[in-house]
């Protein structure tokens, strides 16, 4: 039964890399400057919309550097799997890897094996170990997270008024780093923002819906909730609905913009705050030809990204920038 | 006092409604209490059936799972156009496949029904993140509410809620089957002898809570127009401590639904509670555990004054 799985996982290999021969004229393992670059995409699990996105990004920067695109990962986020296809990868001679990791530690190995290929290793959207690749596409810092969120509800409400948090967990770490960003930008430039109520919906729409509903009721000036947990944003908007306090109490929040465009075309949710995925997906490719070409190296401040503009480096995050508001203007274009 | 569990509850939560409506009366307003009840419905009706599974001296800590199971399928089958009256029963059907799943294992093996649902639990749950990936599933507009005014299926929902309830608390009393229950819980061998077959009424009860979860998931379905494939999640740990609280005996036979109603209603009343009072919300969760705790503590010394 072994023998046939390994014969399996060979002829995979071997018909893969025939595939890639005949369409990509043989990337040869010595890649050099003039030759066409071989450079493959990792997803976290490739069905997914938001990497689907992120990947029409990544085609288009491939098309302008003439860089052959290899897109391949999990049919589902599945960390051994990825290691599996990295194998391939090493096996291929791709000339350098771009990885969404599932797991840090477990796929850490199985780069530093491709970087000791001489393959070029950089992650993009969630990061392996440091020594294991050699820069990180960081698609949202968590100031630029917090400020941004800050400065749309400061916009909405005019500085002026009361505002409610939802958040997932009063102890998950990335939120109570937003929040910190959150209450340096409201004192600095919002100080007639108040902040009444912070409660946490254990990451569910049905407890966000609910404990938005008793926030209304129990703080009757509220005049927006930040929704920071992506179940959140769609809860807060359903329980405002519901209550028939549309427009008088705004909902702003993180998410993903496929569940909110009900609420956002309905004029209940005002922004939906994220990051543009083809910009990361973009910005990856750009990166990663870069390295393979050795024109960005370790130490490097910042990047010249062609369209996207100088993006800045720090220490080894390479910063995609504030993040992306989605409205009533635009959500129609994004499919994630 | 046949009813001291059941009295004190409902003192205690009367003490919290008088103490909101003198501190923070804003808590009294029809639009947010109508939202509450009709959010805390399908909790009710798992309590219910929790009722049951406790009164017959078992557990089923898959409740979460299955209801987020049934949510989904009722999505999806309400997203490929189907009407409710069809997918209202498949609901039910689910539901009560996958608690007859536990129901076997539980009375046809004799397993331990903790370890069993357990199981299940952690099965069904992951099955589900496995084929979803956290995605939501999106509903046709006319299924909100059951295409009523958003009134009408508020009331719709709590009427159902309501009228299951006083129908269960009713048989549980009258009738043989709610007998049973009771006969296997207090002692197995005792109920066989009377010649009531304990395996088969185990069966019954864990097929019955599964189809409660799938109503109650479905009552869940209509208020909204998405459907989170985690709906549900912890669902399992509020009715427990509902049932508890209210004056179920863990260890089986003793307790009737009105306790379990008295408890949910105490139990969804802490969280607004907390926010109308302002108090942060760190100290909910530690609230809702001082309750049960004392529900258990109370338990503990009637049991021990009963057999010393």
């Amino acid at each position: 039964m072994k023998n046939i799985f390994a014969l399996l996982i060979a002829a995979t290999i071997i018909v893969t890399g025939c595939n890639k021969s005949s369409d990509a004229g043989a990337p040869s393992s010595g890649s050099s400057k003039g030759k066409k670059v071989t450079i493959a995409l990792m997803p976290k699990s490739k069905g997914n919309a938001y990497f689907i996105s992120c990947k029409n990004g990544a085609d288009k920067a491939a098309k302008e550097l003439g860089v052959d695109l290899v897109f391949d990962g999990p049919t589902d986020p599945d960390p051994a799997k990825q290691n599996e296809i990295i194998d391939n990868w090493i096996t291929l001679g791709v000339d350098g890897i771009a990885a969404a990791c599932e797991n840090k530690e477990g796929i850490s190995t199985a780069l530093r094996k491709a970087k000791a290929k001489g393959i070029k290793v950089i992650t993009y959207d969630a990061d392996a170990l440091p020594d294991a690749r050699e820069f990180f596409v960081n698609q949202a810092t968590p100031q630029g997270i917090g400020f941004t969120l800050m400065d749309e509800a400061g916009r909405l409400c005019n500085d002026q008024g009361e505002f409610a948090i939802i958040t997932a967990s009063l102890t998950a770490a990335n939120m109570i780093e937003w929040q910190k960003y959150i209450e340096q930008r409201r004192a600095e430039k919002y100080p007639n923002m108040k902040m009444v109520a912070l409660r946490p919906c254990d990451d569910l729409k049905d407890k966000a819906q609910s404990e938005a509903t008793s926030l209304m009721s129990a703080n009757p000036n509220l005049k927006l909730i930040m929704a920071i947990c992506s179940p959140a944003v769609p809860g807060a908007a359903e329980a405002v609905k519901q209550a028939g306090k549309v427009g008088q109490v705004k909902v702003i929040g993180l998410g993903l913009p496929s569940e909110n465009r009900r609420y956002v075309k309905e004029g209940v949710t005002d922004s939906v705050i994220l990051w543009k995925t083809e910009d990361l997906g973009y910005l990856t490719i750009r990166a990663a030809k870069a390295v393979v070409d050795g024109d960005l190296k370790p130490g490097a401040t910042s990047f010249n990204a062609g369209p996207l503009g100088t993006i800045e480096i720090k220490g080894d995050n390479i910063l995609l920038g504030k993040p992306f508001i989605f409205n009533k203007d635009n959500i129609d274009q994004f499919n994630f | 006092m046949k009813y001291f569990r059941e009295i004190s509850v409902a003192l205690a939560l009367l003490a919290l409604l008088i103490a909101l409506a003198i501190v923070a009366p804003a808590f009294y307003q029809p639009q947010p209490l109508l939202s509450l009840a009709t959010r805390e419905a399908p909790t009710l009706i798992v309590a219910c059936g929790m009722a049951l599974v406790i009164i017959c001296r078992q557990i089923d800590i898959s409740v979460a799972s299955q209801f987020a199971i049934c949510s989904v399928c009722a999505g999806l089958l309400a997203s490929m156009k189907l009407p409710l009256v069809i997918v209202l029963p498949a609901s039910i059907c689910i539901g009560a496949i996958l608690g007859s799943i536990n129901g076997v294992l539980i009375a046809g093996l004799g397993l331990p029904s903790i370890v069993v649902t357990l199981a299940t639990m952690v099965t069904w749950r992951e099955a589900l993140r496995w084929q979803r990936q956290g995605e939501f599933v999106n509903l046709p507009d006319n299924v909100q509410w059951f295409g009523l005014s958003q009134s009408a299926g508020q009331w719709t929902v709590i009427a159902i809620a309501i009228t299951l309830l006083l129908v269960l608390a009713v048989c549980m009393n009258r009738m043989a089957a709610g007998r049973f229950v009771y006969a296997v819980g207090s002692d197995a061998e005792a109920a066989r002898l009377a010649g009531i077959p304990p395996q088969r009424v185990t069966f019954l009860t864990f097929a019955f809570m599964g189809a409660l979860v799938g109503l109650a998931a479905m009552m869940n379905v209509v208020q909204s127009p998405q459907v989170d494939p985690k709906s549900g999640t912890g669902i399992e740990l509020k009715t427990i401590a509902a049932v508890v609280v209210g004056g179920v005996a863990i260890s089986g036979g003793r307790g009737n639904l009105w306790g379990a109603f008295a408890g949910i209603l105490l139990l969804a009343c802490i969280s607004p509670a907390l926010t109308h009072l302002h108090i942060e919300s760190y100290w909910e969760k530690a609230i809702q555990g001082m309750i049960i705790l004392l529900a258990v503590v109370a338990d503990g010394i009637r049991t021990k004054r009963g057999s010393a």
